[in-house]
């Protein structure tokens, strides 16, 4: 049952243009604060790595769109489009970026981002790529034992297709029917190698057939047809027809890390780049999208300046949330 | 022994199934515990679930294929989503298979997010060698769980312990490593009945009073040691046998008095000797009590090679009576 159509609005429930509206201003900001990160990676001395997901915020944002407050999300950590898509402010993401106790995890979560808060089942991030399967596997689990109608979602990149866990998680989920998403962000890339280098195949989606769960391909730069396929697999999942493997085919518009000098891309590559913002902007009132736009620069502006003032964690950070008491 | 006197009646059961009935009885109480791993709906592999399935259905006793960094990231999330599972991971080598989910994932989660939040899971690791498992089905691995913090680590020597840690460990809000020793599986020994029976994590517990110096030891090197310090006591020597039951977090508290009040220490255990559990021991008593020391700290360990799989290749890798014996001695007559 893989139905493929890049491209293509795969059916399903179509977004009201509320939910258009806020799709746009939750992608604003995200791509306000992708300006912003790029600016101060720049401009600043930074921990870790900042992995940009400008061009490719459409994925999180129309996936996240689709869940539930309660549905359990574990994300992986390019760009900040998942974590602001399922409601977190600019604040305490931007608190974590630089290292300060504002942030979602008092400032531990820095370089790659490990942001949290369960209150919205945003559940947090492994950074050893293809953690996700499981975790979220685990907490689908943790649903359906207790009876509840969540579901969780796994975001992935490509490259992290290829991990021992993606398959081991998916062969227990379809077999017992989780309430579980595989959601895949193909941006073609993992680091400086093609992901046409080193698969069988060129849609992950096409894995799903090995597992018989439905396998969709959807057009990621369009939040709205991601809205749609995903809220068509939670439905599936909540009505307890188990997994389903969405494939974003995505654009990564920068380097793998902020700084990367991509000598392995082609000069021309962005002719074939699609601004996602810009895909969403033109389906709502132009005057309204530009006010949205506006606001989101604003309040990351100033949710920046608030984290820049603020010191840094105090030394005896360093010993807590070990243990639990 | 000290601390399992208790009003409580007692049975005389397996230590497996002493784990197992400290399980049916906590999930009898508790909805949200589950187990899950290779063949625990059928009793498990060494039997320790027994009867589970039977009562708690396939919902809450669930066999897995072999898959066990899938066994350990699906224990992390669902501890992250508020439930308390129990896997069974077959064996303690199992554990470098999901290195990333246990050392990472359950260690660190809450650590890495910045989160004072209960984590309750439990991760079973039978350890040691059981006559010929062969190098990849007979390690003690217990020494990773000290290198990785935010982690427990247990392992019980009887069958009250068995029972005893389980208990605690089910109640406990941070992911153990819960180490059952192999050879130990079907010893029998005095269990108190009722759910209430808990060996608390970080508590050793003294075996042997003894006067002349202290043994440190854990898990199957128990009983060797005890045997042993029989022996010497024939020869005047009076060794004290602590039985560590946790390595983390670790009785420091005890281990010092004792070291402060014979003078000398010695550490056994299965495990391998370079960068195993004694080695640290001897280092943190050497850098607390150094003043309070006759001799140098030795130790009784595991021989540094893979495990062979020939039973009496295996037996020379492991320590023996005569040899803690021997090690006694020199510790205590130079
Ligand atoms: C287990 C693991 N291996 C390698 C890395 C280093 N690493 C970080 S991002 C990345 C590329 C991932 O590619 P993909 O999954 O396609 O995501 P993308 O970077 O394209 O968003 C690599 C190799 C890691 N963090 N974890
Ligand atoms: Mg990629």
């Amino acid at each position: 049952m893989n139905d493929q159509h890049p491209g293509k609005n795969p059916g399903g429930p179509a977004p009201d243009s509320d939910l258009l509206k806020r799709m746009y201003q939750r992608m604003a900001l995200t791509r306000a604060i992708e300006q912003c990160m790029a600016q101060h990676v720049r401009n600043n001395r930074f921990s870790g790595w900042w992995h940009p997901g400008e061009g490719q915020e459409a994925a999180g944002i129309g996936a996240s769109a689709a869940m539930r407050r309660d549905d359990y999300l574990f994300y992986q950590g390019r760009g900040c489009s998942w974590a602001i898509g399922k409601g977190m402010a600019p604040g305490p993401i931007l608190g974590d970026l630089l290292g300060k106790p504002s942030g979602s995890t008092g400032g531990k979560g820095g370089g790659v981002p490990h942001w949290v808060d369960y209150a919205i089942g945003v559940m947090g991030e492994g950074a050893t790529l293809g953690s996700v399967y499981p975790l979220a596997a685990g907490a689908a689990l943790a649903a359906k034992q207790r009876g509840t109608d969540q579901v969780a979602l796994a975001n992935f990149g490509d490259g992290t297709a290829a991990r021992g866990t993606f398959h081991e998680t998916l062969v227990h989920a379809a077999a017992w029917k989780l309430p579980l998403i595989y959601f895949c962000e193909n941006n073609e890339w993992l680091v400086g190698t093609p992901l046409k280098q080193v698969s069988p195949t060129e849609n992950i989606a096409d894995y799903a057939a090995g597992y018989h769960i439905p396998g969709v391909v959807v057009d990621g730069q369009d939040a709205q047809a991601v809205y749609t396929a995903t809220a068509e697999a939670i439905e599936r999942a909540r009505a307890g027809e188990g997994p389903t493997l969405i494939e974003a085919k995505v654009f990564r518009k920068h380097g793998h890390y902020a700084g990367d000098p991509q000598h392995y891309r082609a000069p021309d590559y962005l002719d074939a780049y699609r601004d996602p913002l810009a895909l969403l902007a033109a389906r709502l009132d132009e005057d309204e999208a530009s006010a949205l736009w506006a606001q989101a620069e604003a309040e990351v502006a100033s949710a920046y300046q608030a984290a820049m003032a603020e010191d840094d964690p105090a030394p005896d950070t360093i010993f807590k949330d070990l243990y639990y008491g | 022994m000290a601390d399992t006197q208790t009003m409580a009646d007692t049975q005389s059961i397996t230590y497996n199934a002493a784990m197992g009935q400290a399980l049916v009885e906590a999930m009898r109480e508790d909805d949200s515990i589950f187990v899950l791993g290779q063949g625990v709906a059928t009793g498990g592999w060494f039997g320790a679930e027994k009867g589970l399935a039977d009562e708690f259905g396939t919902d809450r006793v669930i066999d897995s294929n072999i898959s066990e960094a899938f066994e350990a990231g699906l224990a992390a999330g669902a501890a992250i989503a508020g439930m308390k599972p129990v896997i069974n991971m077959g064996f303690g080598d199992f554990a470098l298979i999901a290195g990333d989910e246990i050392f990472h994932k359950l260690a660190k989660w809450r650590y890495m997010h910045g989160l004072n939040v209960p984590m309750t899971a439990v991760i079973i690791f039978p350890i040691g060698t059981m006559n010929g498992a062969g190098p990849e089905h007979s390690s003690c691995t217990e020494v990773l769980g000290m290198h990785f913090p935010g982690l427990k680590v247990v392992v019980p020597s009887t069958a009250a312990d068995a029972k005893g840690l389980m208990c605690a460990a089910l109640r406990e809000p941070n992911p153990v490593l819960f180490h059952s020793v192999n050879t130990l599986s079907f010893q029998r020994g005095d269990v108190p009945t009722g759910s209430d029976h808990f060996v608390p994590i970080g508590k050793a517990c003294v075996r042997r009073p003894g006067s002349s110096a202290t043994l440190l030891t854990y898990g199957s090197m128990v009983e060797p040691s005890l045997q042993a310090a029989g022996q010497l006591a024939g020869e005047g020597i009076d060794l004290e046998v602590i039985d560590l039951r946790s390595l983390v977090p670790i009785d420091w508290p005890l281990i010092l008095d004792s070291v402060r009040r014979t003078n000398r220490a010695m550490v056994v255990h299965e495990a391998m000797k370079t960068a195993g559990p004694g080695a640290e021991i001897a280092a943190h008593i050497q850098e607390q009590a150094f003043f309070d020391l006759e001799s140098p700290v030795l130790r009784v360990a595991g021989k540094d090679v893979p495990l062979p799989q020939h039973g009496a290749l295996e037996a020379l890798c492991i320590p023996s009576v005569a040899e803690i014996v021997a090690a006694g001695r020199q510790l205590c007559l130079g």
